[in-house]
């Protein structure tokens, strides 16, 4: 297997969709990839890493992400990453690897939930651009292997149930100390304000991603796979100095890094 | 004729005062005339299948029986670079040659107005599903939606039932296209007391496909013996009798019996059923098979199949007990008719049914995730030209296939309203800031973030310009391509109100000019036609005016380098919208036009982008602010809406397209609702409201009086260039013969505008800011 890339699952559930530009920014990272059904888990293991895509699967009945964690392909991938294995959980998939207790991960079960945005301007689904501050130093985890502690991203955010919850103070304060807090909403000067518009769901901490205590596995409400070319990126300097310049717009975006991180840590630690 | 195992009803025996009762208490709105003409027209008295059967298809909304002499009559729907008109469930563009293969943009535009009037979120939902199935069943991908919207008064007597339905229609677009995957990328949203009793609900959908891709919505050639294949969700009986419910007028006293004309929607197998149809394309073009393929919409499944095979000579002989039904003993009549919601028709060679049947069934496993959903045979394709449907073991349905497409016809009379418009005589404003803030907060000029941000807008990753950036959305067309497809909707409705005429011819220049305004060259258009009740025939007078001013404007708004028409080629009509007291809503032929970039990277967005760059004014203003939004907030209406010069425009929109694409200009914004005035602020503050860069303008380029050059909403642009930029503009709008005119510069943190010396309006960007955002969400909170 050394001399390949390395080469990705983005695992489709009933109800998923954002399966395919998850697998483009796979792609243009330049790892191999393919969308794998739910049902065609046989074999899956020998994927070198795990993308869970955003959506709704199975139409987000009970809770968010519930239904897709105790779906049978789950048990091989939290098998696979407990041997090390990358698995990134984007918007519906963050909130999957919090119901099969992947995230944080301290205990073998379920320690968080997702609950219902707290945004003064709109109720339920919000979709909006966004920033988000790196919080730990760069190599924290599998996706941050390119991103200094401080560095801010542009990234959109698309979801009604975005807001990590835990059921006590003291879980915060331990995922905290583990380093586990990835990154956080922030303002584009990455100045960390609890308020609505830089927290866009009124989650504790501003809260956008966790990683799970050995780093390798990663829950994200934002989506990285929607901010990883210039030309995704909203009407800010960053694309609009480019405008006119098709390559360039083609060009990685910040996020991308995410995924860029994501192959060097499989070429690292996996290959 | 064929013969039949069913009881006949006696049509032909019964007096028209029996048959009328008949007909009532079976809730079939045929005409006593239109029953009588069944029987003539199969030769014997129909079984209630039969019955049911015409009652749908002859609808207005599946037989267009009152409008389509007048589209054919009047619509350019033919151009060069239509690859397919309004014949089929969409119609597609050429989007260019990328390699040696020939795209195109497939489109089509659809109106769900009643369904939303009485269940809001469901009829909304539905009608972005139905959309989405109009594309698919191209054959094409499925990239985007928009969704043109109209409520009532948010202030008025029916405020409450207005926001309510307004909060539920955005909820039930968000609800469905969100979960389906589909960005929304575009939309408009105008709110009037016309519409306190009967909202509008359009909705527009696009996809890309191979022009040697495309799937027709009619049996393939040699399909004699070919498969009818249903799938999608378990039939059961609602929206029964929906097509003909969009065509009745509402009552607020039979909500409750409505409510059961409403589909019922479901995006989580929508979802699924897409992914699994994208994978029959790919397989059934693997293997070179042709097939046939048609939404099961309006009509259900006696409308999708009999098109199907009528449209190619053929005839369907089908076994209703082989649907699959979530409801026990359905009759006949409603599983043929039923409006279940996320089903489509496939005419299939039967070698590859096994193929098709599995990628439904197994790999995408639909009878797992809904109970009773797949894809099952149902039926034969027949030489023989009748349409036939059996029900345990009988005959229910044996009628020439003909019959039952093609139709009815209504020669409409037409007769001019009157209509009493006088232009008010308003006294000069004495402050102006606080008037430009009010025409900012008005709901129908502030900003929509709070309806466009309950919706996804990047999904798929391929937007390049989301809602509300710009005059219009962008996304790339095609992976390692640089095509980019625009996209806006138009209509305003007090316009129409005036001058049914110039309100149509103003959607069709304002839509292109939105278009425009991103770069984009307009290259089609499409029209959902939103009228009164098509018997009355002053409602049918707004409605020939109407389509009279698409076509005029559509011929006329040449496709840029070219004397062809923007071709009309996807629509809709919806009649009777209006209330039980019998008023009509403002008429709205509501226009949707796609543009194409070659670039997509020479997109450019409205918000002011450089300090100290000059900003331009082209199209003069005048006085004609019949319709405006300054009329409104002074509680007028006025007379004298918009004249569009023809050629003034398409050389304006020319001119604009080319200064784009040649990289002179830093921002653009088509002047609309609310005037220049509103223009230039919506610049300041960019679709986010988070601008920084102000403005110094002077009026000096106009003799007007300050509020009629200020608000007048003649058709024109704004937009940014820089010093270095501004000789080779000079030359550019000189070939076009097109003025350009001074404003002023960018800079500060403040709007200001001068007239003759003197300061008339001095804001901060905070104060517009506040009344911009606030003023939709005021409306619906």
């Amino acid at each position: 297997m050394s001399n390949s890339k390395p080469n990705i699952a983005v695992i489709y559930f009933p109800g998923n969709n954002c399966e395919e530009e998850s697998l483009k920014a796979v792609l243009a990272s330049g790892m191999d990839g393919r969308i794998v059904r739910w049902n065609e888990r046989k074999g899956i293991e020998k994927y070198d890493g795990f993308v869970i895509p955003g959506g709704w699967a199975y139409e987000d009945r009970i809770r968010a992400g519930v239904i897709a964690a105790k779906d049978p392909v789950f048990k091989i991938i939290k098998a696979e990453a407990e041997n090390g294995k990358p698995v990134l959980g984007i918007c519906n998939g963050a909130q999957a690897l919090v119901e099969c207790g992947m995230i944080p991960g301290l205990k073998n079960n379920v320690e968080m939930a997702l609950a219902p945005n707290k945004n003064p301007f709109i109720s339920g689904y919000y979709c909006a651009w966004v920033y988000v501050k790196s919080n730990e130093e760069k190599g924290r985890c599998a996706f941050t292997k390119l991103t200094g502690k401080n560095e801010v991203i542009p990234i959109p955010i698309a979801h009604g149930e975005g807001r990590f919850v835990t059921k006590d103070n003291e879980l915060l304060d331990k995922m905290i100390k583990n380093r586990q807090i990835i990154f956080r909403y922030s303002a584009k000067d990455g100045k960390i304000e609890e308020s609505f518009p830089t927290n866009p769901n009124g989650v504790v901490y501003n809260i956008a991603a966790i990683c799970s205590k050995k780093g390798n596995v990663m829950a994200m409400m934002p989506h990285p796979e929607r901010a990883s070319f210039i030309r995704q990126l909203p009407d800010i300097e960053l694309k609009n100095k480019f405008v006119g310049n098709q390559q360039a717009m083609e060009d990685p975006a910040p996020a991308r890094h995410i995924f860029y991180s994501m192959k060097k840590y499989i070429e690292e630690e996996i290959l | 004729m064929g013969g039949v195992d069913a009881d006949l009803i006696d049509i032909n025996g019964m007096p028209d005062k029996a048959l009328q009762e008949f007909l009532r208490k079976n809730a079939i709105s045929l005409s006593i005339f239109e029953a009588r003409r069944v029987a003539e027209l199969i030769g014997r008295n129909p079984t209630i299948t039969e019955l049911y059967i015409f009652n749908t298809q002859w609808s207005e909304h599946s037989s267009y029986k009152s409008s389509r002499a007048v589209l054919k009559a009047l619509l350019p729907t033919q151009a060069p670079n239509v690859i397919l008109g309004p014949v089929e469930d969409s119609g597609i563009v050429e989007l260019g040659y990328i390699g040696n293969e020939r795209y195109g943009i497939v489109v089509s535009h659809e109106s769900h107005n009643h369904p939303s009037q009485v269940v809001p979120y469901e009829g909304a939902a539905t009608g972005v599903g139905g959309i989405i199935r109009d594309v698919l069943c191209m054959g094409a991908k499925v990239i985007a939606i928009a969704d043109p919207l109209r409520f009532g008064n948010p202030n008025g007597k029916n405020k409450n039932k207005v926001k309510y339905i307004a909060n539920e229609v955005i909820n039930g677009i968000a609800g469905y296209g969100n979960a389906v995957g589909i960005p929304n990328i575009c939309g408009d949203i105008y709110f009037n007391d016309s519409f306190d009793e009967n909202c509008l609900v359009n909705v527009v959908c696009l996809g890309i496909v191979k022009e040697k891709d495309i799937i027709h919505s009619y049996a393939p050639k040699n399909a004699e013996g070919y498969d009818i294949i249903i799938v999608g969700k378990a039939t059961d009986n609602s929206g029964f009798g929906g097509a003909a419910f969009a065509s009745l007028i509402l009552d607020e006293k039979d909500r409750e019996i409505n409510r059961g004309a409403v589909q019922v929607p479901d995006p989580f197998l929508k979802n699924v059923i897409i992914r699994a149809s994208y994978a029959v394309f790919e397989e059934a073009r693997k293997k070179g098979v042709t097939l046939g393929f048609k939404d099961m919409g309006a009509g259900g499944i006696i409308c999708s199949t009999s098109e199907l095979c009528s449209d190619s000579g053929f005839g369907a002989d089908i076994d209703l007990g082989k649907v699959s039904v979530s409801m026990q003993d359905l009759p006949p009549y409603i599983i043929a008719c039923s409006e279940t919601q996320e089903r489509f028709t496939w005419i299939c060679p039967s070698e590859f049914t096994k193929t098709l049947l599995k990628i439904y069934n197994e790999d995408f496993e639909l009878p797992q995730i809904s109970l009773g959903a797949g894809a099952f045979a149902v039926g034969k394709v027949t030489k023989s030209q009748d349409y036939i449907l059996r029900h345990n073991g009988k005959a229910v349905c044996n009628v020439p296939i003909s019959v039952v497409t093609q139709g009815i016809k209504y020669e409409r009379q037409k007769k001019a309203p009157k209509r009493n418009f006088k232009e008010p005589n308003l006294k000069e404003p004495k402050d102006y800031s606080k008037v430009l803030l009010s025409v900012l907060r008005h709901p129908n000029a502030a900003s929509k973030a709070k309806a466009y941000k309950h919706y996804d807008t990047s999904v798929m990753g391929n937007a390049v310009i989301e809602t509300g950036y710009a005059d219009a959305g962008v996304i790339r067309a095609v992976d390692g391509s640089a095509f980019g497809i625009a996209l806006k909707t138009d209509c305003n409705p007090r316009y129409c109100r005036i001058d049914p005429y110039w309100g149509a011819v103003n959607a069709v220049a304002e839509s292109m000019r939105n278009v425009a305004a991103v770069g984009a060259t307009p290259s089609a258009i499409t029209d959902c036609l939103n009228y009164g009740n098509p018997e009355k025939p002053e409602a049918f007078y707004d409605f020939y005016e109407g389509v009279r001013g698409i076509a005029d404007a559509a011929k006329n708004l040449h496709q840029k380098g070219t004397t062809y028409p923007v071709p009309v080629i996807s629509g809709n009509v919806s009649f009777y919208n209006e209330s039980a007291s019998g008023n009509s809503v403002d008429p709205s032929p509501v226009i949707a036009c796609i543009g194409i970039l070659k670039n997509y990277s020479k997109a450019i967005t409205m918000k002011i982008k450089k300090e100290n760059s000059t900003l331009f004014l082209i199209g003069e203003r005048k006085d004609e602010l019949g319709g405006s939004v300054y009329y409104d907030v002074n509680n007028e209406i006025g007379a004298v809406v918009p004249i569009i010069d023809f050629e003034k425009e398409r050389n304006m929109i020319y001119a604009v397209i080319d200064a784009i694409n040649a990289g002179l200009l830093l921002s653009c914004h088509d002047i609309s609702d609310g005037g220049l005035a509103t223009t230039i602020s919506e610049m300041i503050l960019g679709g986010d409201a988070d601008g920084t860069i102000g403005t110094e303008i002077d009026l000096g380029f106009t003799d007007l009086r300050a509020d009629k050059a200020l608000f007048s909403e003649t058709s024109g642009f704004v937009f940014e260039a820089e010093d270095k930029n501004i000789e080779k503009l000079k030359t550019l709008f000189r070939f076009y013969k097109i003025n350009l005119m001074e404003l002023g510069k960018t800079t500060g943190n403040k709007i200001t505008i001068t007239r003759k010396n003197k300061k008339i309006i001095d804001l901060q960007i905070s104060e517009l800011k506040e009344a911009w955002t606030r003023g939709f969400a005021e409306a619906v909170e």
